[in-house]
């Protein structure tokens, strides 16, 4: 063997468990999921080929359809609400006033909070006679319902949502801004641009990699939420927020219909797909970014 | 930023543009800077607050009109009284086995895979870090159904490995690895080679040291994470003596009777491991964001 392939040889050697973990935990469920969504399965009786049924089956289920509707409305009230909070906290942070640093840190610990703690915690918050209600009473709110309204169980969940992730994208973002070259603003300034010039034009443009990244990565995790609906709200008032997740589950194990919840699987996966090529073209394009 | 020394002297100081321009330039007192910052921060950390202080609250105080954020009377037995309402030690026990196992396979496996990524070629490198990069979209929540029955045919339903298997190699991680990575130079590594280094010793004593910030993040986020898994051990622990504390409290939430501030005690004890590591690795997990320029 020679010298060259020797190193090659070891490259691929590195790679291999990852490979092998990939094929057995990710692509071989992928590809079994697909075969699942064209069959009737229960685990007790084999599987049933029954063809496309299933997404006809989905198709015609206002449940799914809300379910559907929910999960988009949710992955882009987050995403937008997240990727803003977290740009403004990182400029925030970036003007570097004594004590900028901590405030960061501190901020930080929201989003190393344990996720079921975090929903039991806001479960309470959100309560009618709740911490967030008396927060609001001086500005003349009433007692409001948020879980069990369906107008703002929603946004409330997103507001969680919010205040778990933006934590995590501003250290995303901070990364970004701090690696920004200083000497663009140095002439902006020379020239008179004023600070929201000098955001609008030197900062956007250079950041807009970094933000791509994040809106990209935030969709990716809110199509994905479970728990937060699950454990804050159930999926209710009705089914005002439940999301595919949850469907995936509640069908699976809770009905042992195996698979219809392959077939929602699919569509969540579809979805997903959609933000991962978009990842991928972002990382073609823009590889130095990352390095 | 540096700060131009030069003064604003139009006059019409209230007007927004130059309040705006005042603050960019430092000027208006870095102390309210500081002010609005804080006050952000102490919105952002009052539900950690709020979870704290209800844990030592009496149950009867927790839905009274106005918060008590300090306790009148201190409740600590609130902490030993949920401990043995359920085994909540074995979960954490059960959750301790499964989040370490799943921090040690990330550091290791995605160091690997990382180094392999960035450091060498071989046919179809681009093509193995797309599909590494693709499971982004296939998070246990997508594949649950089909991962479950593959644990099933493994015979892994109520198993240790059965709840970290598949949550062993995540992609960020490798993606993070190789992305650090490939900024060190190759000469280093070459001029190991030349010198009679294994590979293998390449990658522990030249690449793993400068790795220390990057690993660092990794393991946070990766412990995190797996301590954080709920849908998964849901779908395949059925066995009491496998349950992990997020189970459990669900359980414990559920069960008629358990005051809701036991529940906040449970809360906190889960939140300390997490916030103890990172306090652990905080010297170099700042780094490991690129957050090094940040003074």
């Amino acid at each position: 063997m020679s010298y060259r392939r020797w190193i090659q040889f070891w490259g691929i050697g590195f790679v291999m468990p990852t490979l092998l973990f990939l094929a057995v935990f990710k692509y071989g469920p992928m590809f079994w999921a697909f075969e699942l969504s064209l069959t009737s399965y229960d685990m007790v009786s084999s599987p049933r080929f029954v063809g496309a049924d299933n997404y006809f089956a989905l198709a015609a289920d206002p449940i799914f359809r809300t379910t559907l509707l929910n999960t988009f409305v949710y992955i882009a009230g987050s995403t937008i609400l997240t990727t803003t909070v977290a740009l403004l906290l990182a400029l925030a942070i970036n003007t570097r006033v004594p004590g900028a640093r901590q405030c960061m840190t501190v901020m930080f610990l929201t989003n190393l909070m344990p996720i079921i703690a975090v929903c039991l915690v806001w479960r309470f918050l959100l309560h009618p006679y709740g911490l967030v209600n008396q927060l609001l009473a001086p500005f003349g709110f009433g007692r409001i319902d948020w879980l069990t309204d369906p107008a703002t169980a929603m946004p409330a969940i997103i507001v969680v949502t919010v205040w778990r992730f933006a934590p995590y994208f501003m250290v995303v973002f901070l990364a970004g801004l701090l690696a920004l070259p200083e000497d663009y603003y140095e002439a902006a300034q020379l020239d008179g641009a004023g600070p929201l010039r000098r955001f609008w034009h030197i900062t956007l443009p250079l950041l807009a990699p970094v933000l791509f990244f994040v809106v990209v990565v935030s969709a990716l995790l809110s199509a994905r939420i479970f728990l937060m609906p699950y454990l804050i709200t159930g999926g209710g008032p009705g089914n005002a927020t439940r999301v595919l997740s949850m469907l995936i589950y509640e069908t699976g194990f809770s009905y042992m219909k195996m698979g219809q919840a392959a077939a929602i699987s699919v569509v969540l996966f579809a979805i997903m797909m959609v933000f991962t090529v978009l990842q991928m073209r972002l990382f073609m394009r823009n590889e130095h970014i990352y390095a | 930023m540096r700060r131009q020394g030069t003064i604003s002297r139009r006059g019409n100081a209230f007007r927004v543009k130059t309040v705006l321009r005042a603050i960019g330039r430092g000027h208006i007192g870095r102390g309210v800077g500081f002010a609005l910052l804080a006050a952000l921060t102490f919105l952002f950390v009052l539900p950690i607050v709020w979870m704290t202080t209800t844990s030592f609250q009496a149950s009867e105080k927790m839905f009274q009109l106005t918060t008590e954020w300090i306790p009148s009377i201190w409740h600590p037995e609130n902490y030993p009284n949920a401990l043995s309402r359920a085994a909540f030690p074995r979960y954490f026990f059960n959750s301790t086995v499964v989040s370490v196992s799943v921090m040690l396979g990330n550091v290791v496996f995605c160091t690997l895979a990382g180094y392999g990524l960035a450091k060498f070629r071989f046919p179809g490198d681009r093509v193995v870090f797309l599909l590494i990069l693709s499971t982004l979209m296939l998070p246990l929540e997508v594949t649950l159904v089909p991962t479950f029955l593959v644990i099933h045919k493994f015979d892994w339903l109520n198993t240790y490995q059965g709840i970290a298997g598949p949550l062993l190699i995540d992609a960020f991680g490798i993606f993070l690895m190789r992305q650090s990575i490939i900024s060190i130079p190759s000469d280093y590594i070459e001029a190991a080679r030349i010198d009679g280094a294994g590979e293998l010793r390449i990658l522990v004593q030249i690449i793993l040291p400068q790795c220390i910030p990057v690993l660092s993040v990794l393991a946070v986020l990766s412990f995190r994470d797996s301590w954080d898994q709920f849908l998964w051990p849901l779908a395949i622990v059925s066995m009491d003596k496998f349950r992990t504390y997020p189970l459990g409290l669900i359980q414990f939430g559920e069960d008629y009777g358990n005051p809701p501030t036991e529940q906040m005690a449970i809360a906190v004890l889960a939140t300390l491991p997490v916030f103890l590591l990172f306090a652990l690795l905080q010297r170099w997990v700042n780094r490991g964001f690129g957050l090094s320029g940040l003074k």
